[in-house]
């Protein structure tokens, strides 16, 4: 199968290259090796600002935007996807193409807001998370999976869409679901070099 | 058959054939274990070293402002700017991992000596808790049975860089009286990173940050095995690759000298 003639049309086929991409074009490494990484992260992270969850949150997203643009770049180069024309595009190519390939899961997108500027991502699971518990302290505050919205904050603005990205919920919180909000505060515009115009 | 090669297992044939059935049957589960790409996973173990000098920053910097300032939640919330700041949508970012780096390789004796303490310490929490993962997993290379230093130190040549970094450790050395060299010719998550083609010092010293994850690892996981962290001293140096290698992209292997104390 061709991947670059499936990439043009809707979001099938969307899906398809997604898990084209992922099943034969990518190194794999075993999710719990990586869940765990994660958690020593977190957990030095509790430690060194003594258990300020709010901190770690902000720490956690900051990290992410750093990976985040860096990794649009991969992602640009493996998928040879166009720019998306609107919201709607954006939102089934981060959750069939971007965490099918990264992350091996494909998140609903639900909750879109009237001007179709905002929509939630529900992940029924997460790589991130799994067997993890959080202790009682940790629950109220702290954003487990935080790196997830610096990941998608840094890597949408490197493709012009200037967008805030918070969790609404967690399981890990006792939540029914996690939900990411990506809400789309503008397009950024194209600089053109000065005395070209 | 099964049955057959129990009761002889000193016959060779057989017990090779054992050997690698077993060895079949761990590929069939560690295939059968959710992944995720080997990229992101990178990413965030190479994101670990400007963390801990982002870490290392904010923590002066609320020490330098010294105000002892609580998060107030009991305080009900009046404004909605206010209750959008403890939301914290879109915190203040960092500084990019390159520049972070950099601070890192210019810190001073004191500060560098912090970061990288903490780079170790998540090496360690993760070699801790891998090797757990790695006993569990019905490794045919695993007998407890006298299980001696040298054998904990295969283990980690073999199973733990196999699982972390993709490959084995290239060499291993050892003086049988508690002294071990791994030489790893490629170490994986530097690979990538470009260097000039003669490598000069500073670039080398600005990579030396990103051994000191695996060398918390190697700690971490002798210390789950029964080997204490006081006791364990392990280092890690560049070495230059044997010359029949082919080339790679990073000019210099790693070497780790780890020393056991009884």
């Amino acid at each position: 199968m061709s991947s670059s003639s499936s990439l043009g049309g809707h979001s099938k086929s969307l899906r398809l290259a997604g898990e084209d991409i992922w099943k034969n074009k990518t190194e794999k490494v075993n999710g719990e090796l990586f869940t765990l990484m994660y958690g020593s992260i977190v957990s030095q992270l509790c430690r060194d600002y003594q258990r300020c969850f709010p901190k770690v949150n902000d720490q956690l997203y900051t990290m992410g935007y750093n990976i985040g643009v860096r990794l649009i770049e991969d992602f640009l180069a493996r998928t040879a996807l166009p720019r998306c024309e609107n919201m709607i595009r954006t939102s089934e190519v981060i959750s069939k193409c971007a965490f099918k390939i990264f992350l091996n899961i494909t998140p609903q997108v639900s909750n879109w807001s009237t001007d179709k500027n905002a929509f939630s991502l529900v992940l029924v699971e997460n790589p991130l998370s799994d067997f993890v518990e959080l202790p009682m302290d940790a629950m109220k505050q702290l954003w487990y999976s935080n790196v997830l919205c610096g990941v998608l904050k840094g890597a949408l603005e490197m493709v012009q869409l200037d967008c805030d990205v918070w969790f609404i919920s967690d399981v890990l919180k006792g939540d029914p679901q996690t939900e990411i909000r990506v809400k789309l505060n503008r397009v950024l515009k194209d600089e053109i070099p000065i005395g070209e115009d | 058959m099964v049955a057959g090669s129990r009761t002889q297992p000193s016959s060779e044939q057989d017990g090779m054939s054992e050997q690698e059935r077993l060895q079949h049957q761990l590929q069939i589960f560690q295939d059968s274990l959710p992944k995720v790409n080997q990229l992101a996973y990178q990413m965030l173990l190479n994101e670990m070293v400007p963390l801990a000098v982002s870490v290392e920053n904010r923590l002066a910097q609320t020490e330098h402002v010294n105000n002892s300032e609580t998060i107030d939640s009991s305080g009900d919330k009046d404004t909605v700017s206010e209750m959008v700041r403890d939301l914290h949508i879109s915190p203040k970012l960092d500084l990019p991992s390159h520049k972070l780096c950099l601070q890192l390789y210019e810190a001073e004796e004191e500060r560098k000596k912090r970061i990288l303490e903490r780079l170790r310490s998540m090496g360690f929490q993760t070699g801790n808790k891998l090797s757990e993962l790695l006993v569990f997993s019905n490794n045919p290379n695993l007998t407890f049975k006298d299980m001696d230093l040298l054998a904990i130190m295969k283990f980690i040549c073999r199973d733990v860089w196999k699982q972390m970094f993709g490959k084995q450790i290239d060499n291993l050395k050892t003086n049988h009286r508690g002294t071990f060299y791994l030489f790893d010719y490629e170490y994986r998550p530097i690979q990538p990173f470009a260097l000039d083609d003669q490598s000069t010092e500073k670039e080398l010293e600005m990579v030396k940050p990103f051994l000191e994850i695996p060398v918390g690892v190697i700690k971490g996981v002798l210390s789950s095995l029964g080997y204490k962290q006081e006791q364990v001293v392990c280092l890690a140096s560049y070495i230059d690759r044997p010359a029949d290698r082919p080339k790679s992209t990073f000019p210099k292997g790693i070497s780790f000298h780890v020393q056991v104390n009884k």
